[in-house]
């Protein structure tokens, strides 16, 4: 059985298609290929952070906080997010679709490999780096995905505006890595 | 014709290339480096980068999730 695993391994199809990483122009392809798709059969552009602060709203509201009188949920659209269940709501399974399809993917690899952490100074950008996406990501009304990949693929001026911007955010994202990280 | 390493280990991009650069830059023509990742974008960015420098590169599995990219510098 060991054997026909490494033999397997070895394949040139299996390495292929499974292992080694698609070139640029692949994954763009399947990206917008996949986009199209998502918008044809839901009506509605790819995102995927929006649904991270409904999910971050679910847990204020069970604390008992009450995000319902927010004016970021005054719409009918958005009141209903607050009261949909978990497998009910796409975003929510889109997520974790992207989540287990990059863990099926690793695993087809035979590359999956828990890390560890190296210093204190990863775990603190980690975290500040996260707060810092996710608020920005709010203010921005999207992600890469929502604001800049969807918008720019809807021919909305609005992606490309979010486009520069980001840019600039990774050169100054970069100046810290370098003055941090180096 | 020394062989120097760099452990990245546990390190996202862009960090192991940034530190490939600049470790490279250090050595000189015929001196090799091995450079340990474990993130499989750094496994396409760096011997990416270092071939387009003109240097010649090898990546050797060495455990699931953890390559070794030899470089070697070129000129």
């Amino acid at each position: 059985m060991k054997e026909f695993f490494i033999k397997l391994g070895d394949h040139p199809i299996y390495k292929k298609l499974l292992k080694e990483p698609l070139t640029y122009v692949a994954g763009a392809v399947l990206l917008s290929v996949f986009q199209i798709a998502h918008f044809t059969v839901f009506q509605k552009g790819w995102g995927v952070t929006s649904t991270f602060a409904v999910w971050g709203t679910w847990v204020y509201n069970v604390l008992g906080g009450d995000a319902g009188s927010w004016a970021y949920y005054a719409s009918e659209k958005m009141q209903q997010e607050l009261h949909t269940s978990f497998l009910a709501d796409g975003g929510s399974i889109r997520n974790l679709g992207i989540i287990f399809g990059a863990l099926a993917a690793t695993l087809f690899a035979s590359q999956f490999k828990i890390k560890k952490i190296k210093t204190l100074r990863q775990v603190v950008a980690a975290i500040l780096g996260g707060l810092l996406m996710g608020y920005g990501a709010r203010l921005a009304n999207g992600c890469n995905i929502g604001a800049l990949f969807t918008a720019i693929a809807s021919f909305s001026l609005s992606g490309w505006v979010f486009g520069a911007f980001l840019l600039v955010g990774a050169f100054i994202g970069s100046k810290l890595l370098a003055k941090y990280f180096m | 014709m020394a062989e120097f390493t760099l452990d990245c280990l546990g390190e996202a991009c862009p960090v192991p290339l940034m530190k490939t650069e600049k470790k490279m830059s250090e050595l000189s023509v015929g001196d090799v480096l091995v450079v340990s990742i474990d993130h499989s974008c750094a496994m396409k960015n760096v011997p990416e980068w270092a071939r387009k420098q003109g240097h010649n590169v090898e990546i050797e599995e060495v455990d699931d999730g953890e390559w070794e990219i030899v470089i070697e510098k070129a000129k």
